[in-house]
């Protein structure tokens, strides 16, 4: 009886809290800017040393809000809210963060942070990209090749030819056990086992034969390419000077980042996206924006993610300026791509599944692990 | 203070005034070192953290995963310490006990690779040595013709020599503070009895030195055994790994505890050691050398081999010093990261903003952060290195004071892990157990306390190990007659332990403040103000991808250094004016 009584006055009491929060999730920037000058401040996790230019056009925009950024890596930024949180510490507003599967399991599943889609962009913004996280834009990891070493285009059309004799020891990664993305990109290729077979068919023009301990074309795809002598190094640095420089010959390709293209004329690379590639050049991973649980300042965290989804111009305003890198790509539907990139439907990747890719990761991981 | 302690009931022996120092270092020790292991210990105790250990070391992946990269660690463990022992052994015998020319140049020379971070030598390396198995961009030597062959350009082999003249100096620090406290007496004696030079060297010298051998040859195995950048640099290409870019990979990917599974895995292997290494020294009688009498240090004449040694000590240090720090001062010059040595600019460092270089970045001394990243930067090396230099000192007294016992075993093994939990582990622990307000102690999280003290604690096994080598060189007759006429245990510190330890202390606390000024993940996760450190604006530039920004803010940290060691030595000087 006493018991029923409490649980009553608890939930009596956890109403209005809660009702608060569903309030300021519907509120207009305007409302929020209201609750967000009395809260004076805004602390945001950025995965981006970018944000610092995300400061200056937010504290322009919203005088009286200051909005204090610190870089974290994705990996980092996970150690330390659950730390904070396990010590009863709620001291970060916002986070903006990468590595999604992960983000799912330790954060969101747990109740760390919730995802808010501001109002005022959500019809703007496809479901996929809004729900179980919100997704702020797109960045990739596909297969880069050098354009002055082939002029007639990527010397790869098919996944596949990547494990033929011709291009042993000429295939570079990122080590995929020390980058989360790899992992991704690996992960989502075992996730299309039916796409994998279909490419193996059409470039040898028999079925697959998988190896017994192994589940679907996209795991005999990841361990024939280990076989093949694929080249692991531990920064994209290193990957673009490999595959880049203009002058090589015989350069090999990479599994890179798309967007890295806009340093070539600075630093002399000739990088270019192989996008005419069957099933798919790689994948598109999403970078994810979260308000923290009890968060101190709840009404600036809205604030500032709705901010950060840029204005109604076909580039997204100062907020949005400082992502709006060719190569990559804005979620929001009113922000154009960049006019010398392959446009996002163009672009032959697969949008990794947030979800799947979170169930199968650590699966991937292992046989990875082995290959090595 | 001096309680008789044989008027004191037989239980109450543990809380005599002898004891009480040596159970205050094990309160502190135990706070600041066992409590985060602990931590980590439970973490890998949940059923996730017990598949993992089923997963490192009992499953297909183990080989892999455990097995190999063990193999990788203890190679490069145990060669790098050899090779820093005998090289930082012979440069430290020529700058402290010869009358080689060019000794002082020498002396900063050889303390500067520690200095600068091991990618610039992987970096420096890769630059020489890289071969086709990196695509188009081939190293100078096979740009010239030569054929590099994988073995010499990836591997264990470049990732040992790379670790070897990086970790050569701190072993050179070390060994060089306890030779200059070899006394000219003893050689002297030596040689008034007609001992021959060998006969000296190994008798006396040697004998003399030993704990500080060990010393530097525990530190630099720790060193070599926690490196992340050189095996991630030159070893992956061939699919090395080591147990320390395995774990870095396991905490990135999202797998931490199998991270801190091999974390402790590592620290129980590096232990054995270590505790191999105590027996060593524990084992054999200890020589006091550093009595109340006059110290002066006795030069051996090299006769003939004057020029040649001072040609090899040179050419040592260029190989190590001069040429990483070549690459990394063009690297902050050079627009294209390919091509180091063309096209030169001064942009990254003083260019103004807005032109067609770095997408209008301004170079580093006009963006407005900097100074004050300098200033806390500074104000954190210092205030750790003192923190540390403090708790080293009292904590290699207990040791020292207490040897053979098992308090000192546990207490040397304890001040000893730290080196090899990762930061990223430990800056975690620290939030979990400071952040909550604990009991009347305010919450720490965020503030500069919390920071320093993880980082003191992080950085102890420098400090106790620099101190702990001086100390054991040093007359226990001293404090004992301090003692008889009545000075406390901070009197005696104060006014003759540290005195006397001097030197090795401030080769511990440069190795603190080096260490310090370099550290991003310690300071990213446990300090919240906006305010950076160096560090963190050289991240800032490094994940734009302005790779030449990022190395000029490196230059700046190792200019910073180098003023640092050459303060400690000019306070040396004063402290220990008996010396000259």
């Amino acid at each position: 009886m006493l018991k029923t009584l409490k649980a009553a006055l608890l939930a009596a009491a956890c109403v209005p809290a809660l009702a608060a929060a569903q309030d300021l999730d519907q509120m207009t920037p305007d409302a929020l800017y209201e609750l967000a000058k009395q809260e004076g401040t805004v602390t945001v996790f950025s995965l981006s040393s970018r944000i610092a230019r995300v400061e200056k056009a937010f504290e322009e925009a919203y005088p009286g809000v200051d909005l204090v950024g610190i870089d974290l890596s994705s990996a980092k930024q996970v150690a330390r809210v659950v730390a904070e949180q396990q010590a009863g510490v709620h001291a970060v507003d916002v986070l903006y963060l990468a590595d999604a599967p992960v983000v799912l399991r330790d954060l969101l599943a747990p109740g760390r942070i919730k995802t808010y889609v501001p109002p005022r962009v959500a019809d703007q913004i496809d479901a996929e990209f809004k729900a179980p996280l919100l997704v702020h834009r797109l960045s990739t990891k596909v297969l880069m090749y050098n354009e002055a070493a082939y002029p007639d285009g990527s010397p790869i059309t098919n996944l596949w030819q990547l494990t033929l004799p011709d291009w042993r020891g000429k295939v570079m990664m990122v080590d995929p056990t020390q980058r989360g993305e790899l992992l991704d990109l690996l992960t989502e290729i075992a996730l299309h086992p039916d796409e994998m077979a279909a490419a193996y068919k059409a470039q040898f023009g028999t079925d697959l034969a998988v190896d017994s301990d192994l589940t679907g074309a996209g795991e005999q795809f990841i361990r024939n390419l280990f076989l093949n002598d694929l080249v692991l190094v531990s920064n994209s640095d290193d990957l673009n000077k490999a595959v880049g420089i203009k002058d090589a010959t015989n350069p090999p390709v990479a599994f890179g980042t798309y967007s890295d293209r806009r340093d070539n004329e600075e630093e002399g690379w000739a990088l270019q996206v192989a996008n005419d590639v069957v099933p798919a050049n790689g994948i598109l991973f999403p970078a994810v924006l979260a308000v923290a649980d009890k968060a101190p300042h709840p009404a600036a965290a809205r604030l500032l993610i709705d901010f950060m989804f840029g204005d109604d111009s076909a580039d997204g305003g100062p907020a949005f300026a400082p992502f709006n890198v060719p190569g990559d790509y804005a979620t929001r539907t009113t922000i154009a791509d960049d006019p010398d990139s392959v446009p996002l439907e163009g672009l032959k990747a697969w949008t990794i599944n947030t979800e799947a890719v979170a169930e199968h990761r650590a699966r991937i991981a292992d046989l990875i692990i082995t290959l090595q | 203070m001096s309680l008789p302690s044989t008027a004191a009931p037989p239980g109450r022996r543990l809380f005599t005034a002898r004891r009480l120092p040596a159970l205050l270092m094990i309160l502190i020790v135990g706070i600041l070192v066992v409590a985060p292991l602990l931590r980590i210990v439970l973490a890998t105790l949940t059923p996730g953290g017990l598949e993992a250990w089923q997963a490192v070391l009992a499953s297909p992946m183990s080989p892999n995963l455990w097995w190999r990269p063990l193999l990788n660690t203890l190679i490069l463990g145990i060669g790098v310490s050899a090779g820093c022992l005998l090289l930082g052994g012979f440069t430290a015998w020529l700058v402290v006990m010869t009358d080689v020319p060019g000794r002082r140049l020498l002396g900063v020379m050889h303390t500067l690779p520690f200095m600068i971070p091991s990618f610039a030598a992987a970096l420096a390396w890769g630059t020489l040595f890289r071969n086709s198995r990196m695509g188009g961009s081939s190293g100078f030597f096979e740009s010239n013709g030569f054929l590099i062959p994988d073995w010499l350009a990836w591997g264990i082999v470049p990732v040992l020599i790379v670790l070897i003249a990086h970790y050569y100096s701190l072993a050179f620090t070390i060994i060089g503070a306890a030779l200059s406290s070899v006394g000219a007496d003893l050689v002297e004696a030596a040689q008034m009895t007609g001992a021959r030079r060998p006969r000296i060297f190994f008798g006396i010298v040697l004998p003399v030195v030993t704990p500080a051998l060990v010393s530097a040859g525990s530190l630099t195995l720790a060193g070599a055994v926690a490196n992340f950048a050189a095996p991630a640099l030159l070893g992956l290409p061939v699919r090395m790994q080591t147990l320390s870019t395995r774990l870095f990979g396991m905490i990135e990917i999202g797998q931490a505890e199998r991270g801190f599974v091999l974390a402790l895995l590592l620290i129980a292997v590096s232990g054995v050691f270590l505790f191999l290494s105590d027996r060593l020294v524990s084992g054999r009688r200890a020589f006091v050398t550093v009595t109340g009498k006059g110290g002066r240090t006795r030069r051996f004449p090299l006769g003939k081999w004057r020029w040649p040694l001072c040609a090899l000590g040179f050419g040592l240090a260029g190989l190590t010093t001069v040429v990483p720090v070549l690459v990394l001062v063009a690297s902050s010059l050079a627009p294209q990261t390919g091509a180091l040595f063309s096209n030169w600019t001064l942009h990254f460092w003083l260019g103004e903003g807005g032109g067609q270089i770095a997408q209008g970045t301004a170079g580093i001394f006009r963006n407005p952060v900097l100074i004050g990243a300098l200033v806390n930067t500074l104000k954190l090396g210092v205030t750790v290195a003192l923190i540390s230099m403090v708790l080293g000192l009292a904590l290699a007294h207990t040791i020292t004071r207490n040897k053979g016992t098992v308090l000192a075993n546990v207490l040397s093994q304890l001040a000893f892990l730290p080196l090899l939990i990762p930061s990223i582990a430990f800056a975690a622990a620290y939030i979990a157990l400071f952040g909550a307000p604990l009991g009347p102690l305010p919450s720490l999280y965020g503030t500069f306390t919390l920071l320093v003290m993880a980082a003191a604690a992080h950085n102890l096994p420098y400090a106790v190990q620099a101190g702990r080598s001086v100390l054991g060189q040093i007359a226990t007759d001293l404090e004992e007659s301090a003692r008889l006429t009545g000075a406390g245990p901070l009197r005696r510190m104060w006014a003759i332990v540290f005195p006397l330890a001097i030197r090795g202390l401030l080769a511990g606390a440069i190795l603190v403040f080096v260490k310090m000024v370099r550290d991003l993940s310690l300071v990213v996760l446990l300090f919240s103000a906006t305010s950076p450190v160096l560090s963190m604006v050289a991240y800032r530039y490094a994940a734009e991808g302005f790779m030449q920004f990022a190395n000029a803010i490196t230059v700046l940290i190792l200019v910073i250094c180098l003023a640092a060691s050459l303060i400690a030595q000019a306070l040396q000087a004063r402290v220990q004016k008996w010396k000259e």
